[in-house]
């Protein structure tokens, strides 16, 4: 009897020994991660590599489609089949943080000699952060700044090496730049109605004094009667109201708009369609040496609370951090961190507009982060519309979105 | 016992387990659905309780907030404004050139056929191309009436609150015309040739032929393609998504897409819910239309 009692311990020690090192070797931890990048984007490079070195972790990968990855996260993780990783939409992020969804990376990070957060800009690791603590690691970001055609401003006897400064130069400008009788639109933005169109006046309204939390600042209704100077006015095309920002920016790549707010992205199209010299400036600020402010994308890594093996998605984490510096050479996307440098391109227009995108992330702020984020952002996109239609005062329209959004913050 | 197996081999029981099959796969594949969108829509639910069936009830609440909402109203008119001018669109343009059609001319069935082409088309792509011919600035519908002198100025189809709507209603009408068409061009030519050769001989006009036997011979199949033109229209998604997203402002925004935005957008499940609930009940009245206008068809 207790030679079997002993038998069973030795053999109850033996294994406990033995089995991490058997796992380790034998059964690999998988790791599931799902994001919507593409075969030439970060995601499932960096996994592919990732599993050339043989830790002991293998790691899956599953793409998902932009308007599927809130449902598809939620489906999943409702009924108990959520991935470890995902990549999930900044604004978003909150809403699971928030909810528990998400695990609570702020002790690895605290640990961790790859993730560091005095790293990365202020913009992206706010939109992270919950009640004080990480819920996940920025995974890229954007943002938005003035494209101009500096031919355009030649023409019209503007200095193209001094694109303007503040909202009146802007207006000014996109005065003399508007030309009718040759399809010309001074200005080309996006005020859609959807996250685009938020994403695109929260700026405005945050140089000014504004905010999610106080849209109907006096400010705030400056900068929506200002827009509403440029669609009154024709200086832009009223298909503003309508158009995304990819669409926008196409007719200043044809040369139907001598100015376009827009990000990043553009860059590539612009180099391959535009024919005329052009570059980039900051978001024009309310009047000389105002805040400045910027909109802030792309996407976050989180891990998701329920998941079996939090250390081993933390490590895969870290590997996609150390990776951060190929982010621009190899996929074009910006890095979400400030002690990054990135390299030169050897293209002359890509690289002065980068170092002006670069500059304008410093005052890029999240969008919320709220876990009611799309209810907020309806509320603005809604009076955005009102007022740029004319059925409401700008002052009208931003109570009313600051009534809206009392309610969902309570 | 011999008698139950030889009922189902030949006799009621046959017929009855014919017809439990399609029943019991309506009823997994629509009537659970149904069933299960009215009950959301008492019932408080957010994305995390989205897999659970046992969520807080609360009553009528989702409907009393939906109807204090500023935009309820406006929405329920755009609805209302297009489903009626789609339906009248589509059905006069349709019976117009299923009349035309009828007279037989050389190359009528083969330019019928080429009609149907804007049926197959996927509605995305119908409205992305609309959104191309009723663009503001390079739109091609702008250029025609421009150059016809119909305006001065260009239109902003899309983004002006006063046509947004109507936008919508005139790609609708496009696409739904040929399928109105067909419908109506097989009704037309179910009717007896005898009946208008002895009204000819009585000394009948071509106008009270038509008003006195082409319209009432025609009057079920009249019944089932508006009924059916109501149910198309209120399912029209597509063009809306493509076109004006539902804006600017909600003005071209209706109950199908709204739905969808309060639930997939705004993640507010339990109102998307109740919204789907108050097109239930307009689709289940066309139904009823439909299903009492083409009863005389089924002989057996």
């Amino acid at each position: 009897m207790s030679i079997r009692k002993y038998a069973m311990l030795g053999a109850f020690a033996l294994a406990s020994v033995s089995l991490p090192a058997l796992s380790a070797s034998a059964e690999d931890v998988t790791i599931s991660v799902w994001s919507l990048d593409r075969d030439i984007q970060p995601a499932p490079n960096l996994i592919k590599d990732f599993n050339k070195m043989n830790t002991g972790i293998k790691v899956e990968y599953r793409q998902i489609q932009f308007d599927d990855v809130v449902s598809e996260a939620m489906r999943a993780y409702s009924t108990g089949q959520a991935p470890d990783i995902i990549a999930v939409d900044n604004p978003e992020h909150a809403l699971f943080a928030s909810r528990g969804a998400f695990l609570d990376l702020s002790e690895m990070i605290a640990k961790s000699s790859v993730v560091k957060p005095e790293n990365y800009f202020k913009g992206p690791l706010a939109s992270v952060t919950w009640d004080g603590k990480y819920y996940g690691i920025p995974k890229a970001t954007n943002t938005i700044a003035l494209y101009y055609n500096k031919d355009m401003f030649k023409a019209k006897g503007l200095d193209p090496n001094k694109p303007p400064q503040t909202w009146d130069e802007l207006v000014e400008a996109a005065r003399k730049l508007t030309d009718p009788a040759q399809n010309v639109y001074g200005i080309t933005f996006s005020a859609k109605a959807n996250e685009e169109g938020t994403f695109q006046f929260l700026p405005w309204a945050q140089m000014a004094g504004g905010g999610y939390d106080n849209i109907n600042a006096e400010g705030a209704v400056k900068a929506l009667d200002v827009w509403k100077t440029i669609i009154d006015e024709k200086l832009a095309s009223p298909d503003t109201l309508t158009r995304s920002q990819w669409d926008a920016t196409g007719t200043f790549n044809s040369g139907n708009a001598a100015m376009a707010i827009s990000g990043p992205w553009e860059i590539d199209r612009m180099l391959a369609e535009a024919k005329f010299d052009w570059g980039v400036a900051l978001l024009p600020v309310p009047e000389a040496g105002a805040e400045r402010s910027s909109a802030m994308g792309d996407f976050n890594w989180a891990v998701f609370a329920n998941t079996e093996h939090p250390e081993e998605a933390f490590k895969v984490l870290e590997y996609f951090v150390s990776q951060d510096d190929r982010m621009f050479k190899d996929f074009g996307q910006l890095p979400p961190r400030s002690d990054i440098a990135i390299p030169a391109t050897g293209e002359p227009k890509k690289d002065a507009a980068l170092q002006v995108f670069v500059e304008q992330l410093k005052y890029a702020k999240p969008r919320g982060p709220h876990p009611a984020w799309p209810k907020i952002s309806k509320a603005i996109q809604d009076a955005i519309q009102a007022a740029l239609t004319g059925q409401m005062s700008s002052k009208e329209a931003l109570d009313q979105a600051a009534e809206k959004i009392k309610a969902v913050l309570g | 016992m011999k008698r139950i197996l030889s009922s189902i081999t030949d006799g009621r029981g046959f017929d009855i387990g014919l017809v439990s099959l399609p029943l019991a796969f309506l009823f997994v594949l629509s009537g659970l659905p149904l069933v299960y969108n009215v009950v959301m829509s008492f019932q408080e639910v957010d994305m995390f309780s989205l897999g659970s069936f046992s969520r807080p009830f609360v009553g009528f609440k989702n409907y009393i907030d939906l109807f204090a909402q500023p935009e309820t109203w406006p929405i329920l008119l755009n609805t209302a404004i297009f489903v009626t001018a789609s339906i009248a669109g589509q059905f006069l343009i349709g019976f117009g050139l299923a009349l035309f059609f009828w007279v037989n001319f050389p190359g009528a069935s083969w330019l019928r056929g080429l009609f149907l082409v804007s049926w197959v088309m996927p509605g995305l792509v119908v409205g992305a191309i609309w959104n191309w011919i009723l663009s503001g600035d390079f739109g091609v519908l702008n250029f025609l009436l421009r150059e016809t002198g119909v305006i001065s100025g260009n239109i902003f189809w899309r983004s002006d609150p006063n046509y947004s709507l109507w936008a919508v209603i005139i790609a609708n009408i496009w696409l739904g015309t040929s399928f109105n068409m067909i419908l109506l061009s097989v009704g037309l030519s179910g009717i007896p040739k005898d009946l208008y050769e002895a009204a000819e001989l009585d000394g009948a006009n071509a106008f009270q032929r038509f008003w006195t036997i082409t319209l009432p011979m025609m009057r079920s199949t009249i019944g089932a393609i508006v009924a059916l033109g109501l149910i198309f229209t209120l399912q029209q998604f597509d063009l809306f998504a493509a076109i004006t997203s539902g804006g600017p402002n909600n003005t071209s925004n209706v109950t199908q897409y709204w739905a969808w935005d309060l639930s997939f957008r705004q993640y507010d499940f339990a109102k998307g819910a109740t919204i789907s609930v108050i097109m239930i009940v307009f689709v289940m009245f066309a139904s009823v239309v439909y299903v009492r206008s083409t009863r005389h068809e089924v002989r057996g």
